[in-house]
């Protein structure tokens, strides 16, 4: 699953950017990304969805938590129920909503902490070169030598069931994937004309990065880790989904996936839409990062 | 209708009799339709499965097969009795009660009149084991031997403890003459019969040819109807037909016996949906109105179970305290939930249900009642302006007799939400939830719980002894919970030293009410042991038994 | 050449260590004493003395990891917790299943993807390109265990055309009993590759279209789809590269399948153990899978430089 951000855009990242940005760039990355239908539908489905789920409890939903025996699996389309009751009568749609806040946060957190710490120590080994270089970069040799999946499962698995162990064990997955292309990314900045100017002027490491590389690096740094974002749903839900992740009763939609399977012959639609739910969200993050990236790319 | 000659012969009831010849001949006219239709091509692709059974467990991997089955009394279901007898067998006869005992290997058993430890067994004569050779009375004590003898050279250090509930009353045992032996009690006990229902006699040459109990698993040789042919560890056991089972009515009409784990439910039913089985245990209570519509059986019984919390009743848990657990008790809406298993269960209000001869008459009875939980907690410190309870619970995912654990422990959390209880899950695979109920709660190290959440056999009283018996605390019994009502041990005691038999089921029935009232657990409901079979499946009675008679089924084509 | 693939394969030694090095932590990350890990809660006092003593689990870190190192180079990987069988034993079975599917999954996805993709890129801008584009992000976003259970309502259940679950009665043979049951999961895990390729192709293959040459070839009247077997020649080693790789990835990502369709694989193995926290087998697995995982990077490496000597990588 982790491979596919890995190999679409370690083909493209290391290869543009090679050019100082100013504002003008990025208006004309917005304007282009205006002109894209696609992936501004995709932007406008998870502008809703992240909407829904921050005011879920304006919304005038049901409790997420509260079941009622005499309306356990009502079909979709129930009055009152728009999407249903699941296997304890909760309220399917309330369920959607909430167990997306949970989906969401599990699926962005450890994406958001190893853009910080991964783009960190990637950005430091590709400028600072020489030993720490080799440092950090066998280190990451060692985790990517580990299927992402099984990395995950297998940190996981042993530090026990949980959204905190399953947090940490993606996190642990992405880290090196976000060094390994921020480090290619800034090496190469490194070495463009104008930075190796800047650094024979004498000016100080963090002035040169933060000047010169880090607006260079930051925009492919984060397409890459938005790509990322779509893995990750679906890694933390399946963590879920196999009973790893998060607990019964909170709503989250790879465990509501996992209790409703023995619904599914008798309301096979309603037993479907938690993992309608992620492969949507999936699908748009991925859409939406390619879109980005289509946006930012000088050649395109 | 209780003709025992017309129920041994597997035709029961006259209805039921007449309804099977008239299937019958339906499927045969239909057969020789196809063929006409169809031609010879059809006939000549058709019996691959030719009487063949195959059954989806709930069991996450084979249950051993070396006769001492693991997987609870699932495993014994499948790798116990159709692979093995022990001395005494369980009836599956007589399927309008609950099931009890009848001759297995021994023909018949008595105490001594002159010492009330002493048991004196009769042995069958002309029983071979599955590798040819005679079954005798010095393989009755090298199979107990295996169990308790640390010296003997075969002792199964392994396996030996998880059957220690069975044996360890087992003080000594001898050998009489050739088809006679003498087990010793450590006190009179006139349960032992019930304990030793789960010693299966192995054959003592194919072990030595083998040389170890882990690969003896893989080629195992009883006594039983079925025979081992492979095992598969994770995939399947495979038994055939033992065609020279020692008792005649018992030799099975299927040539072949397949048992598969599939430890998930839905997986389970869609395997039988499509065919791979012809059985499943315990199908989803949700799936049920579905097979039910597409022609698949639901056969349902009572047989002494029950799916309880049980608390941990040393000083450490706030569930020691009895007004906590009849708060408990009170406060769960049990007519909901069994709405929700889609009536295979029935509601609780103690360890065996109210119909059974020992239920006897507690004072408590346990109808849904918040407004007296509450107060029952109020008056234990907790509620509003009090202490806030909360309690850790140990949750199976899967195993015999949990029926479908998940959704039941939301259920279960849900309603004492309701009560301002905070219970926390802790998910683990029922090995290990066995494991965990093998020790004492309040041993040192260990992590702490309040409750351990499991659906568990009480099948007879040595069952209620070994779970209710302040002696039976772990690793000696069942008594995870370190229940201890003196009044209880002595009744129970009294029972168990009484080989009269009307003194002793009103002492147990005395325990029994005992018991519900003081409430060690969390009484929720009875199963009512559902397994979905497909039409093809013809012949099974289901006894009212945690084991089960696969002899008399066949399997149409 | 030689020189660099010595290189390589001395370079893979360090990787494998410090992947076991990880794969033993997996034991003292496990919360508790890390003998409550390799032993069974009940295991008697003597049983515990030994294995202390055979690993050494009074001693420093380091001298544990040499001790385990030592036996599981000699092929022990200690005794599963559950069922006390070998997971050495155990491991055989379940990987030997796991390649069966895997490989599968990656022929499957590798064919399917090279077909798309090469269509794709032949036909940049059609109907047909935006089809096999949207299956492409399709398949890599679509939660593939849930995918599993929508074809297993379709094919098992509805039609009944195919098994739901394991791998077939007894051992694996190439046959038609047992094949059926190999469809529906290896169909499932395949998307993911499927999708992958699809785009890799179509990325390669539009960008050697565009190149001067290919005008000049295009001059000389040859058709579209000559002009695409000739393209997917240049192609071949960037998807084969995609695809050892993702043959990797999917050994050791298969768990959720593997769960879904009752694949009795390591995933499954995998699986279990965790939820009877046995940490051996869970050990002995992720440390195969993860050096399978290694070795077959350091054989993609070698084949790709092989093929085309530009790509090395140190």
């Amino acid at each position: 699953m982790t491979e596919i951000a890995t190999v679409s855009s370690g083909l493209v990242a290391p290869r543009r950017i090679l050019k100082p940005r100013r504002a003008s760039y990025w208006r004309a990355v917005g304007r282009r990304l205006l002109r894209d239908r696609v992936t501004m539908v995709c932007l406008g489905i998870l502008a809703v969805m992240a909407l829904a789920m921050i005011f879920a409890p304006l919304l005038g939903l049901y409790d997420p938590l509260q079941g009622s025996m005499i309306r356990r699996l009502k079909p979709v389309g129930t009055p009152g129920h728009i999407l249903g009751t699941d296997e304890l009568g909760r309220d399917m749609l309330t369920r959607l909503i909430y167990g997306g806040r949970l989906s969401w946060f599990v699926g962005i957190t450890p994406v958001a902490i190893a853009f910080v710490v991964g783009g960190a120590l990637g950005i430091t080994a590709g400028y600072a070169g020489g030993r720490i270089n080799m440092a950090i970069m066998r280190i990451t040799d060692v985790f990517y030598a580990f299927p992402s999946v099984l990395l995950a499962v297998a940190i996981s698995g042993a530090l026990g069931p949980g959204i905190g162990n399953a947090i940490i064990a993606m996190t642990m997955v992405f880290i090196p994937m976000m060094i390994r292309i921020s480090e290619s990314v800034t090496t190469s900045t490194r070495n463009l004309d104008y930075v190796e100017a800047a650094r024979s002027t004498g000016a100080s490491a963090l002035t040169v990065v933060r000047v010169h590389v880090l607006p260079n690096v930051l925009g492919s740094i984060f397409v890459y880790a938005t790509t990322l974002v779509s893995v990750s749903m679906i890694l933390a839900s399946g963590l879920s989904f196999i009973g790893l992740g998060v607990k019964p009763p909170e709503p989250e939609w790879g465990l509501m996936l996992n209790t409703l399977r023995t619904a599914i012959y008798t309301q096979p639609l309603l037993a479907t839409l938690p993992g309608l739910g992620i492969f949507v969200t999936s699908l748009c993050f991925n859409m939406a990062s390619d879109g980005l990236r289509a946006a930012m790319d000088v050649r395109a | 209708m209780k003709n025992p000659i017309l129920t041994l012969c597997g035709l029961g009831r006259r209805d039921e009799y007449f309804k099977g010849r008239a299937t019958n001949r339906r499927s045969k006219k239909s057969i020789l339709v196809s063929a006409v239709i169809l031609g010879a091509g059809l006939l000549a692709s058709a019996p691959l499965h030719a009487q063949t059974l195959r059954v989806g467990m709930t069991t996450s991997d084979v249950p051993t097969t070396g006769g001492i089955p693991d997987n609870g009394s699932e495993g014994g279901r499948f790798a116990g009795y159709p692979i093995f007898d022990a001395l005494v067998n369980w009836d599956f006869t007589k399927t309008d009660q609950i099931s009890d005992l009848t001759p297995g290997l021994a023909t018949e058993w008595h105490i001594d009149p002159n010492d009330h430890k002493r048991w004196i067994f009769t042995l069958r004569e002309g029983v071979r084991f599955h590798d040819g050779t005679a079954f005798k009375a010095d393989d009755v004590i090298w199979n107990f031997d295996r169990h308790l003898n640390e010296a003997a050279p075969h002792f199964d250090k392994a396996q030996a403890r998880s059957y220690r509930t069975y044996t360890s009353m087992v003080e000594k045992y001898e050998k009489i003459d050739d088809t006679h032996v003498a087990l010793y009690t450590r006190v009179p006990f006139s349960m032992l019969p019930y304990l030793i229902s789960r010693v299966f006699m192995v054959s003592p040459t194919q072990y030595a040819k083998i040389g170890n109990w882990q690969d003896f698993q893989k080629a195992p040789a009883g006594t039983g109807p079925f025979k081992v042919e492979k095992v598969t560890p994770r995939t399947s056991i495979e038994l055939v037909r033992n065609d020279d089972y020692w008792d005649k009515t018992r030799v099975p009409k299927l040539k072949r016996l397949v048992l598969m784990p599939i430890p998930d439910a839905n997986t389970r039913l869609a395997a039988l949906r499509s065919g791979q089985v012809d059985w499943v245990e315990y199908p989803a209570p949700d799936s049920i109105p579905g097979l039910k519509a597409s022609g698949f059986q639901i056969v349902t019984k009572p047989y002494p179970h029950v799916w309880a919390w049980h608390a941990n009743n040393s000083d450490a848990s706030p569930i020691s305290d009895r007004r906590v657990r009849l708060a408990l008790n009170y406060g769960l809406d049990r007519k909901s939930l069994v709405e929700m298993l889609g009536g295979t269960a029935i509601p609780a209000r103690g360890p065996w249900p109210d119909s059974y001869k020992y239920f006897g008459r507690p004072s408590e009875n346990y109808t849904y009642n918040p407004d007296k939980a509450r107060a029952l907690l109020k008056e234990a410190g907790y509620g509003p302006g009090g202490k806030t309870l909360k309690l850790k619970v140990q949750v199976p995912t899967a195993g015999s007799g949990n029926m479908v654990p998940l959704p039941m422990a939301e259920f279960v959390q849900q309603s004492y939400k309701e009560l301002g209880i905070e219970t926390e899950y802790t998910v683990v695979d029922w090995g290990t939830m066995l494991n965990t109920m093998r020790q004492r709660p309040d041993r040192p190290g260990a992590p702490h719980l309040d409750v351990v959440n499991h659906g568990l056999p009480i099948s007879d009283p040595t069952q209620f002894f070994l779970n209710f018996h302040g002696s039976s605390a772990p690793p000696n019994g069942s008594n995870w919970s370190l229940y201890k009502n003196p009044k209880v041990d002595a009744l129970l005691d009294k029972a168990f030293e009484s080989f009269e038999p009307k003194e002793r089921d009103e002492l147990i029935a005395q325990a029994h009410a005992l018991v519900v009232d003081d409430a060690p657990w969390v009484f929720v409901v009875h199963d009512l042991n559902p397994r979905a079979l497909s039409p093809k499946v013809k012949g099974f009675k289901q006894a009212q038994s945690w084991y089960q008679d696969f002899t008399q089924v066949t399997v149409d084509e | 050449m030689l020189l660099y693939t010595l290189r390589r394969i001395l370079y893979a030694v360090p990787i494998a260590l410090a992947v076991s090095l990880v794969c033993f932590m997996l034991v003292h990350i496990a919360p508790g004493d890390p003998i409550d890990a390799i032993l069974p809660p009940d295991a008697s006092a003597e049983t515990v003395a030994l294995v202390r003593k055979d690993y050494g689990l009074d001693k420093p870190l380091p001298v544990q990891f040499g001790l385990w190192l030592a036996h599981v180079v000699q092929g022990d990987f200690g005794r599963s917790i559950a069922n006390r069988r070998l997971v050495a034993d155990e491991l055989v079975s379940a990987a030997s299943k796991t390649f069966i599917l895997a490989t599968t999954a990656a022929s499957l996805g590798f064919v399917i993807g090279c077909i798309l993709g090469g269509l794709a890129g032949a036909f940049r801008g059609t109907l047909i390109d935006r089809a096999a584009v949207s299956f492409a992000v399709g398949g890599v976003s679509v939660p593939h265990y849930w995918l599993g259970m929508v074809l297993v309502i379709i094919f098992s259940v509805t039609l009944g055309w195919l098994p739901s679950m394991s791998a077939g009665p007894g051992d694996w043979a190439w046959d038609w009993l047992h094949i059926r049951h190999l469809i529906l999961p290896a169909i499932t895990l395949s998307v993911i590759p499927a999708g992958l390729v699809t785009r890799t192709v179509r990325g390669v293959v539009v960008e050697i279209l565009s190149q001067d040459f290919m005008t000049t070839l295009r001059g000389k009247g040859l058709r579209r789809l000559m002009l695409t077997v000739h393209v997917m020649k240049n192609a071949a080693p960037t998807a084969l590269a995609v695809m050892g790789l993702q043959l990797g990835y999917l050994m050791g990502g298969s768990i959720l399948v593997e769960t879904v369709f009752a694949w009795p694989g390591t995933g499954m193995m995998l699986n279990q153990a965790i939820f009877q926290r046995d940490i051996p087998v869970l050990q002995g697995t992720t440390l195969v899978l993860a050096m399978i995982f290694v070795a077959l990077n350091l054989l993609v490496d070698l084949i790709q430089t092989a093929l085309d000597p530009r790509m090395r990588r140190t």
